[in-house]
């Protein structure tokens, strides 16, 4: 005899769901596969935790010291200061926010926005692939440095996300083309036709079936764009077209080179040096960790049980 | 006394040795995988004699193509060849040859076609250039007959010649693809020819024409070819040997009509009554038993055919059948050949 | 349960120097598949029998001619019902490998059909985690050791039958199955024939089995009818045995002598032949019998006027002189 309860499944199977546990697993172990990966990694974490917690370590304005202008590297000044004596390791991390956040910000947009208009137009190919590809192309062909330099004029970039947006706004269009050409490809695969014949909705078919074969060239468009948004935004803050509102790393390039002749004189040198070293370092970060991330998307190096 | 038939001996020995194209001996390959190494090819000898057709039948992994790539030291990481000989025509073992030497038996005296040949292409060349480039690597004094004759076979083969040449290897069909592999074995006018799985693409009335082609071209020139396949069809109507592969083995071999009509080992007598076959009763047939040899399969110590026989005992699982002959040039590989299911 | 009437198609296709050229590649086909039946086309690739495939699913569109499934024309239907009909018609592919979305685990792509089932029907999750058991189970594999992996660690004949299983999981009528062993080991096709032979015998699912290899058809089961097709039109037609023991049309003549013969276990058939010269898409339609230019035994006429399918004896052919041949290789 038995109770209604357990009559229902005697043998309740359920399989080993390897949904999630098994993305991030496989990515940790791409990561630590290689060591110039590990080290890449930790790079980017340092920058990120530099980016969060940096501001916090320091008062709202840093301590100036005319006493120590242009100082050379010391204990007390690990990168030596700037024009007013603030020690330039200090400009750093707390001018790691601003930067950081701006690219994120613009890589983001560049990557939905070019995702969603890539696979849209690749999909439903038509009048709404041609109406999304001329915009496209409109995006394309407008310089984006000059458009920068106008914007300027009328736009105040002293919020991150001002700085994003504008940085993806510019940006989307070749990622619109890449992601547009891999879905016409993708679209004709024996799978996506199956999932039409068992009637699932377009919506599944794009964001379930589609974006995840994409999904390796997007991380990797991701963390470039990040790069290329840093420096697109320190250049312009560099060249001073962009006035001169917070405290970054392209300002201090621009003060050190402009103002400070760091150029001649070898005293202002770590005032230049430094945001450049900061540059380089994070750029060698993300470039070493790209390397994982071709292999964290690709479900043939998951391993069998 | 003593002398003369030592030396009668020998030169027999010798004799027997001229006849074979290929004698390869103790050939072994292995796999290096994440889950440990996989003998891919394990302890096999095999002997192509000259102007012979052998067929080689075995499941998609079993290690065919492996051999085969081992006989020609083609083996790519990562797997490797950990020992073996292959004596060419009676004269030197070429796996000891310098790769320069080996590269150049390639394609000059063994004429091969990848499985993947509709892959093996460089795409970014014409099919006529690419016979070019092959004469100019092989140092073919008369590129002009070379095309010539390439042309020649193109027709054979049922291909427009001149329109193929002038194509891209995307440009042409699956089955264009086959053919012109095909092609490429035969073009450099090898005396001993591999083919692997070479009319997977085709369908019937295509394949029947270039099944016939191969026969022409192997009487014509006394031609030496070795066909590894999974389809028993093709073999078993192209080929007067026949070997039998499973998991990196050699588990039967012999006389093709002999090997099919009284087959000795369970898995050849399972295969046969596995395939789908034009005559005979269609309920009669039975799929396999049991799935395909994995990593785990290879370390046991017994026969590697155990978990999927019909007439295993015990003492199976102790130690691995060798070849044995049954009769005349019949060998089986066997603890228990002539037992039957009931047992 | 399906009809088509009729049908036919047209493609365009660009030649060279930009004229477009009409290829006619199906030509006035009518067949009809009963509930539970099985219908094999036979044919070389490149014959239409594909496209006949895909136009009976949705994937096409036919130039004309109707197809009707459970006694409803769907060209007359509105978008929704008609995809509602076409849906009890699903499609399996030829590659497997391809016809799995390599980025989900069985169980993803299961849940995927299963959860809209679901909810049209108003059940919960533990009847998906049931009716995925059930389905996996009935094409022959083990759920445990399946749900969990990905396509490429998958073996060519398990992925064909996940992939079956798949298509039943919207509870079809008809499978159409398009050279679904071809790219299967010949030694572990049977075991996929024998699933969809048992579909049809116990749960009544219609087989349309689209091959160029006539061995494998027989294996669908004793009362299956064979329909061989030669540019887009069927040439000859009948039960499976008979046509292959008494084929009437030199074309099926030819396919069925064109089997390798198994040394040893089988005997070529006395009448056999060989054809050598080969399939070409036509230049210009001919007005005679489309096989005449490969025919070994065409006469005046053949070129001349086009033979009908005609019915004679509980079987059709479409030639002038007609004349059963024993091509096919017996048991010794």
């Amino acid at each position: 005899m038995t109770t209604p309860g357990t009559a229902k499944s005697v043998h309740t199977f359920t399989p080993k769901s390897y949904n999630g546990a098994s993305f991030w697993k496989a990515a940790w172990r791409s990561i630590t596969r290689k060591t110039s990966r590990i080290i890449g990694f930790a790079i980017i974490v340092l920058f990120t935790l530099m980016a969060i917690f940096g501001p916090y370590l320091y008062s709202s304005h840093l301590p100036i010291n005319t006493n120590a202008i242009y100082a050379p590297i010391s204990w007390k000044y690990p990168l030596g200061t700037d024009f007013e004596g603030t020690s330039n390791l200090a400009l750093i991390i707390t001018g790691a926010r601003y930067v950081l956040l701006a690219a994120a910000l613009g890589a983001l947009f560049t990557v939905i926005f070019g995702t969603v208009l890539g696979l849209i137009a690749g999909y439903f190919v038509g009048w709404s692939d041609s109406i999304i590809m001329r915009i496209t192309d409109f995006f394309l062909t407008i310089p984006s440095f000059p458009l920068l330099v106008v914007l300027s004029t009328v736009w105040n970039f002293g919020h991150p996300l001002a700085m994003g947006f504008i940085l993806g706004i510019t940006s989307w269009g070749g990622m619109a083309r890449a992601v547009r050409s891999q879905t016409l490809s993708l679209r004709e695969r024996g799978f996506v036709e199956a999932a039409r014949g068992l009637g699932l909705s377009p919506f599944h078919i794009l964001f379930r079936e589609i974006l995840p074969n994409v999904s390796s060239y997007i991380g990797m468009n991701l963390l470039t764009s990040i790069t290329g948004c840093i420096y697109a935004e320190v250049g312009l803050f560099f060249l001073g077209v962009v006035p001169f509102h917070v405290n970054n790393w392209g300002v201090m390039l621009n003060m050190a080179v402009f103002s400070a002749g760091a150029m001649s004189s070898p005293d202002a040198l770590p005032y230049l040096l430094s945001p450049l070293l900061a540059l380089l370092l994070l750029t060698l970060g993300i470039v070493l960790f790209l390397d994982a991330v071709d292999e964290m998307f690709n479900p043939r190096l998951r391993e069998d049980v | 006394m003593s002398d003369t038939s030592t030396v009668n001996t020998e030169s027999a020995f010798k004799d027997q040795k001229q006849k074979m194209a290929i004698s390869a001996r103790n050939i072994n390959v292995v796999y290096a995988t994440p889950t440990g190494d996989i003998p891919a090819v394990r302890d096999v000898d095999i002997d192509l004699p000259k102007g012979s057709i052998t067929g080689i039948i075995g499941e998609s992994g079993s290690g065919k193509s492996t051999l085969i790539m081992a006989i020609m030291n083609a083996v790519t990481k990562p797997g490797k060849i950990t020992s073996g000989s292959v004596i060419l025509n009676g004269e030197n073992d070429i796996l000891q040859l310098s790769s320069e030497k080996q590269r150049k038996i390639r394609g000059k005296e063994i004429g091969f076609v990848f499985q993947a040949a509709q892959n093996s292409l460089n795409p970014l060349r014409r099919i006529g250039q690419q016979i070019l480039d092959l004469g100019r690597a092989h140092e073919v004094n008369d590129l002009r007959e070379l095309i010539k004759y390439a042309k020649r076979l193109l027709i054979r083969l049922g291909l427009d010649a001149d329109r193929v040449l002038a194509s891209y290897q995307h440009e042409l069909s699956g089955g264009m693809r086959q053919r012109v592999g095909i092609m490429f074995s035969l073009v450099l006018n090898a005396n001993i020819v591999f083919l692997d799985e070479s009319t997977t693409a085709l369908d019937m009335l295509s394949q029947a024409s270039v099944l016939e082609i191969i026969r022409e071209l192997q009487k014509e020139k006394n031609l030496t070819i070795a066909f590894v396949s999974h389809d028993i069809g093709v073999i078993a109507d192209l080929s007067e040997r026949i070997e039998i592969f499973y998991a990196g083995e050699i588990v039967e071999e012999g006389k093709t009509s002999e090997v099919l009509a009284s087959p000795k080992h369970p898995y050849t007598k399972g295969l046969i009554k596995a395939i789908p076959k034009i005559s005979g009763d269609i309920d009669a047939a039975e799929p396999l038993k049991g799935s395909s040899p994995d990593y785990r399969t290879f370390k046991q110590k017994g026969c590697l055919f155990y978990d999927r026989c019909p007439i295993r005992t015990n003492s199976c699982q102790d130690s691995r059948p060798e070849l044995n002959i049954t009769n005349r040039d019949h060998k089986v590989a066997c603890f228990r050949v002539g037992a039957n299911d009931r047992d | 349960m399906i009809e088509i009437k009729n049908l036919q198609k047209f493609f365009q296709i660009k030649a060279k120097f930009s004229n477009h050229k009409t290829v006619h590649a199906v030509r006035n086909v009518n067949l009809a598949i009963p509930s539970g039946g099985a219908l094999c086309l036979i044919g070389e690739s490149g014959c239409g029998k594909t496209t006949i495939g895909r136009m009976l699913c949705g994937m096409e569109n036919p130039s004309s001619g109707s197809i009707i499934i459970d006694g409803q024309d769907i060209s007359k239907l509105k978008r929704g019902a008609r995809a509602k009909l076409l849906q009890k018609v699903q499609l399996i592919h030829q590659d497997p490998y391809q016809a799995l979305n390599p980025t989900h685990t069985i169980e993803q792509m299961m849940k995927a059909t299963l959860k809209k089932m679901a909810k049209q029907k108003k059940k919960d999750a533990d009847w998906i985690r049931q009716r995925m058991d059930e389905l996996l189970k009935l094409v022959g594999l083990d759920p445990e050791t399946i749900l969990f992996k990905y396509p490429h660690m998958l073996s060519g004949g398990q992925r064909q039958r996940v992939i079956i299983a798949r298509a039943l999981t919207v509870e079809p009528e008809m499978l159409i199955a398009d050279e679904v062993v071809s790219m299967i080991d010949v030694s572990l096709r049977l075991g996929i024939l024998k699933l969809l032979r048992y579909l049809r015998e116990r749960h009544n699912i219609s087989i349309l089995f689209i091959t160029h290899d006539i061995a494998s058809a027989r294996y669908l089961g004793n009362d299956t009818e064979l329909y061989v097709v030669y540019k887009g039109m069927v040439i000859e037609r009948g039960r499976t045995e008979r046509v292959i023991r008494s084929p009437q049309h030199p074309y099926t003549q030819a396919l069925l002598s064109a089997m390798p013969i198994l040394k040893g276990i089988e005997k070529p058939g006395k009448d056999r032949f060989v054809i050598t010269s080969q399939f070409r898409q036509s230049e210009e339609e001919p007005r005679g019998c489309l096989f005449a230019d490969r025919c070994p035994f065409k006469q005046s006429i053949c070129d001349e006027k086009r033979p009908e399918l005609v019915h004679k004896d509980d079987a059709y052919h479409a030639c002038f002189f007609p004349k059963v041949r024993q091509v096919a290789a017996e048991s010794i």
